[in-house]
């Protein structure tokens, strides 16, 4: 199914007032951010978001996919799902290898052809992840040993080529370890649209727009301005020497100077 | 009426899920049941939270699965003017299924505790699988989780639950609402064991002729005991009874339906 906007209609807050807007449309390739408080209503809006919700929620509110109401499998059947979610925790629970892992995933997915294909898809998913942690990920080791940085790195890239999912909701990703934007470089390519939690300056600078959350609804909406996206770039690019350096200090190297110029942006 | 009962393990997460949907049945008329083995406050945290009747059952020495199929019609007789009935059971071994034919059968699953293959009845008779902790652990681990559970029941509606958050109780509720009306009498979806032997009579000594021993007094008492368990002689069961019997605790006439010439025999 081509997702090519997903619609938002106001619900109420938690003291029953009415949210301050009408609808908001989101288009494909866009991010979202959405910032506030704790209690203030972030991970409410990405759960109306996940169930596709018809004002049977708290809020209220309504999620149209393309102007219509989605079907009621898109919510129950796994395969069909259209939402991907990637949530806080850092660590896999399964007792298997990196490779027999995502074997069973795709095959599950239904995205299973032929063997050469198959290990085509794992080897790329590997690679991916590689590019977005320090420390190399392994095919056939355990997945319970993989740091917390190469649990998360591979569970983007598999959200990105195993569920393929074209929405995506991510509730505050750490960066600790891991070249965050370009884990979400990673996910939006194919004009997917992501809602983001994070407080990160990196990945909240970086969207579109971001819903200021306020007692349970939207209470302002703020477009990234130019500025805001060249602070990002900036921020990323701190981020990344950070990551550098912490790879040098892993691999027992001394640390001579610290590049605090960033050569990216001017 | 419509009967509903929750089954699984301790930890699963039933009762704080339970919370949630009694919220979400608020215009109904509910009786809430707890069953357990050894002990529970959750009727009396329920009635308080939500003033609705409740009560507890705990099975002590009987497995608890013969005790809820002993108690269940009781329950429904003395609670004909409530719309849902809805009966929590944990301390299962896994062998048997608590549910009813007649009835709607919820499995609460936590995500952390296995591979679903591993489950009996519990699961794989069930009508709906809660599936809980689910936000422990990525949507890639989730999926196949999901796909697992409908490797062994392949039937059931899953619905993804948060005991914290509430996630989930809507849709259980719906379910509930849905559900029919029961009326007639109820049918065990799995059978029970075939657990008779000494040991069922209170054996401890870890030998086959002290068991076959006991089992064979217990066995001449139990064809004089009414099989009623209607509690007169002060415990929940006949079986309860017998076993007192051997253990020299009570004697025999404390039963009303046994007399001393009867005793004697």
């Amino acid at each position: 199914m081509k997702i090519k906007k997903i619609t938002i209609f106001a619900g109420y807050d938690k003291k029953r007032n009415k949210e301050l807007f009408e609808e908001i449309d989101i288009c494909a390739g866009q991010k979202v951010g959405i910032v506030g408080p704790t209690g203030s209503g972030k991970s409410q809006l990405l759960y109306d978001i996940e169930k596709l919700a018809q004002g049977e929620t708290k809020t209220k509110r309504k999620i149209l996919i393309n102007d219509e109401a989605p079907l009621k499998e898109f919510k129950f059947d796994p395969t069909k799902k259209i939402i991907g979610y990637l949530t806080q925790h850092m660590n896999f629970m399964t007792d298997a290898t990196v490779y027999n892992f995502l074997k069973t995933h795709i095959e599950i997915r239904g995205k299973y052809q032929t063997e050469e294909d198959t290990e085509k898809l794992i080897d790329k998913i590997i690679d991916d992840a590689n590019t977005v942690t320090g420390e190399k990920i392994e095919k056939d080791v355990n997945l319970l040993i993989l740091s917390g940085g190469q649990s998360r790195a591979l569970m983007v890239a598999d959200l990105a080529h195993v569920s393929e999912s074209p929405i995506i909701l991510i509730d505050e990703i750490e960066n600790a370890g891991i070249r965050i934007k370009k884990a979400l470089e990673m996910l939006i390519k194919k004009g997917k649209i992501i809602f983001l939690v994070t407080h990160d300056p990196v990945l909240a600078l970086d969207t579109d727009k971001r819903f200021v959350m306020k007692k349970g609804a939207i209470n302002k909406i703020i477009h990234t301005s130019a500025e805001e996206k060249e602070i990002a770039n900036h921020l990323s690019w701190i981020n990344n020497h950070v990551l550098d350096i912490r790879e040098d200090v892993r691999n027992g190297k001394q640390i001579e100077k610290l590049k605090l110029k960033c050569t990216l942006v001017e | 009426m419509k009967i509903v009962i929750f089954g699984g393990t301790p930890g699963s997460g039933k009762t704080s899920i339970i919370k949630f949907v009694i919220q979400e049945l608020k215009d109904l008329k509910i009786h809430y049941v707890k069953f357990d083995v050894l002990s529970t406050e959750d009727d009396l945290l329920i009635k308080e939270k939500f003033n609705i009747s409740t009560e507890r059952r705990i099975s002590g020495d009987i497995c608890p699965d013969h005790y809820a199929a002993l108690e269940i019609p009781k329950i429904i007789d003395e609670h004909k003017d409530k719309d849902v009935i809805l009966i929590e059971t944990a301390g299962l071994c896994l062998r048997c299924s608590p549910y009813v034919e007649e009835g709607l059968a919820i499995n609460v699953l936590n995500i952390l505790s296995g591979k679903p293959s591993g489950y009996g009845p519990l699961l794989t008779h069930a009508d709906l699988v809660v599936v809980t902790k689910g936000d422990l652990i990525s949507q890639a681990e989730r999926e196949i989780f999901r796909a697992e559970v409908l490797k062994v029941n392949k039937k059931t509606l899953m619905i993804e639950a948060n005991g914290l958050t509430g996630e989930g109780a809507i849709d259980i509720a719906s379910a509930i609402k849905e559900s029919l009306e029961t009326k007639e009498k109820l049918t065990l979806r799995h059978s029970m064991p075939s657990a008779i032997c000494g040991y069922c009579y209170g054996n401890k000594i870890v030998d086959p002729t002290e068991s076959l021993k006991r089992f064979q007094s217990g066995k001449k008492i139990k064809t004089r005991v009414p099989n009623l368990n209607c509690g007169k002689c002060g415990f929940k069961s006949c079986n309860e009874f017998i076993r007192a019997v051997l253990d020299k605790r009570v004697n025999e006439i404390e039963c009303p339906y046994i007399t001393p010439e009867d005793a004697e025999n």
